[in-house]
């Protein structure tokens, strides 16, 4: 059987600038998928890629079998792109009961259709609005929305936080939480902290290149703890987390957060050691995390 | 879901897509906007040029007249319409629908590219039946326009004669199968344009100024060979001096120009959206 997503010595180059380098991977369905990289990694070409927005140079990309573009996908891959707008002339529920007819749904079906998706995204009450009377949140939301008509098999997100307060990034956060249960997800964003909860693979870009490709790995994360003080002196936490017994070792990573390297199979309740440790000096923690962040692993596995 | 066959889908889809080209003139404020200021510009036309032109050819004098400078540009049959408000119609839609095509039909993807609603339709279906669709939504918006000013046309005779015969029913229908086929390369052209580039404004000022640069470099090509001046014989319009020396069904006889003429541009425009990112 195929890979769910597969692409083999795909290369893309803008001018003589070189944006994509040789990328080999494949996917399978199941939990989303990170599409993690700095600026100008070649993450939103390598989404425009995948939907068929843009044709790689050299290579090949198949979804679900298919290239991109296809008809054999139309209705079968939903997708965020980043900046694309709605047409201002027609209301929500007009455009994407159109979407959804394109979709191959008749008109009442796609009417229906569209409520569900508008409500999904709690935009029902704007149904019969036109998108240049919505916020920026909203129209991401809207967005989000016509990516979910119909019955995709696969979801295609270009930072779909991106821009967005606090209360609306959540919100898009449990909507796609709550919706990789029928779909598979790809998700392009800087935010690690947001994929870290939502996605299980991680893809990993640099220079147009996968550095790259692994899950979050629970096994790696079994002999680390991550503690976060609301204060305290760096140097004296340092020295005294150290003397812990079952701890090898202890690091600094940012203010008032530390990383705690210890045996998981000789010590394995060093967690509580360490919370001990904590009440003896009288200081405070905000959060303690078994394992690292995803941060701490990309960055780890980057410095070899 | 029903399951279409992606062929037949995409064919639905060209049709819904053509269908929503309605929309946006019927159901939308700027399409309503678009349709006030047709109805004045038409209101003006039938009655102040065409109303004065046609009460102008019934005098036989005039007829005379005009039957000679006609003649004499080869347009031997222009008065022989069944009626003067439908000659008075006839001439000024020849002359000016081309033009106006220009602008009305320069809109058909650009403005959707810049915006990235493109990305959005091209996830349901295919650029071909987006890049067809659209071409066949102006199209059947046009002919919807030119029924109702051609019908204004008859109404405003028929207020004159209190009665219309067969034949200025019949030269009406003749009238709009015409115009269909003269605007087809004007709108193929601008789908074309529109196509290339991010802008209804953009579209426009590429085909006047393409426009140009080609009927220069034939003009300036045939100038050291003259053979090369056939070539104006197949530029967009070229046959309309033809068309309108005939009257009736013959002038349907000068069709295969320009619709070859659309055929050629479509493939072009095709081509152009198939290599298009967007």
């Amino acid at each position: 059987m195929s890979a769910f997503i597969q692409a083999t010595n795909l290369r893309k180059s803008f001018g003589s600038k070189l944006v994509l380098d040789n990328i080999n991977f494949e996917l399978s369905a199941g939990e989303p998928i990170a599409l993690i990289g700095p600026n100008g990694a070649g993450k939103t070409t390598l989404f425009s890629i995948m939907c068929g927005y843009l044709t790689p140079d050299t290579g090949d990309i198949k979804l679900l079998g298919h290239t991109p573009g296809s008809s054999a996908l139309f209705g079968r891959v939903g997708a965020l792109p980043q900046d694309a707008l709605f047409d201002p002339n027609f209301s929500l529920l007009n455009q994407l009961s159109f979407y959804a007819q394109l979709q191959g749904m008749n008109k009442a079906r796609a009417d229906a259709d569209a409520m569900r998706v508008l409500t999904l995204v709690d935009l029902a009450d704007c149904a019969k609005q036109k998108a240049t009377s919505l916020s920026h949140g909203m129209k991401k939301r809207l967005s989000i929305a016509q990516a979910l008509l119909g019955e995709p098999e696969l979801v295609l997100l270009d930072e779909p936080t991106a821009g967005l307060d606090p209360m609306n990034a959540l919100q898009i956060r449990q909507l796609i939480a709550k919706m990789s249960e029928q779909a598979t997800f790809v998700i392009s964003s800087h935010n690690l902290f947001e994929l870290e909860r939502l996605c299980g693979t991680i893809l990993y870009l640099e220079h147009g290149k996968l550095v790259q490709q692994r899950t979050i790995n629970t096994k790696v994360s079994q002999g680390f703890l991550t503690l976060t003080l609301e204060q305290g002196e760096s140097a004296q936490v340092l020295k005294e987390l150290a003397l812990v017994s079952g701890v090898h070792k202890v690091d600094c990573q940012q203010k008032n957060e530390y990383l705690i390297w210890f045996d998981a199979e000789l010590a394995p309740d060093t967690d509580l050691a360490v919370l001990q440790a904590l009440r003896s000096h009288g200081w405070r923690y905000k959060s303690l995390q078994r394992g690292q962040s995803l941060e701490q692993q990309l960055f780890a596995v980057a410095n070899g | 879901m029903a399951a279409i066959a992606p062929g037949l889908g995409q064919v639905r889809n060209l049709w819904l897509i053509s269908r929503f080209e309605l929309n946006r003139l019927f159901a939308s404020p700027r399409g309503w906007f678009a349709l006030s200021a047709f109805v004045i510009i038409w209101y003006c036309l039938l009655r102040y040029p065409i109303f004065a032109a046609s009460a102008q050819i019934q005098d036989p004098e005039v007829q005379r007249i005009l039957g000679g400078m006609f003649g004499m540009a080869g347009m031997y049959n222009i008065l022989n319409w069944p009626l003067p408000e439908l000659t008075a119609y006839w001439v000024m839609c020849v002359v000016l629908l081309p033009i106006c095509t220009l602008f009305f039909a320069a809109d058909q993807t650009s403005s959707d590219r810049s915006r990235g609603t493109l990305r959005f339709l091209m996830l349901r279906t295919s650029r071909d039946s987006l890049f067809f669709g659209r071409f066949l939504g102006q199209m059947l918006i046009q002919t919807i326009l030119m029924s109702l000013s051609i019908l204004a046309t008859l109404a405003m005779a028929w207020w004159r004669l209190g009665t219309l015969s067969a034949g200025a029913i019949e030269a009406a229908l003749i009238m709009v199968i015409n115009l269909m086929i003269i605007i087809a390369p004007y709108t193929a052209l601008m789908a074309m344009c529109s196509a290339l580039v991010k802008s209804s404004r953009m579209a426009i000022s590429l085909a006047v100024v393409g426009s140009g640069v080609v009927l220069g470099l034939v003009g300036w090509a045939a100038w050291y060979l003259p053979a090369l001046r056939e070539l104006m014989a197949y530029v967009p319009g070229a046959q309309i001096p033809q068309v309108l020396s005939q009257a009736g069904w013959s002038t349907l006889q000068y069709s295969g120009l320009p619709l070859a003429q659309t055929a050629v541009f479509l493939l072009i425009g095709r081509q152009i959206m198939q290599g298009k990112s967007l």
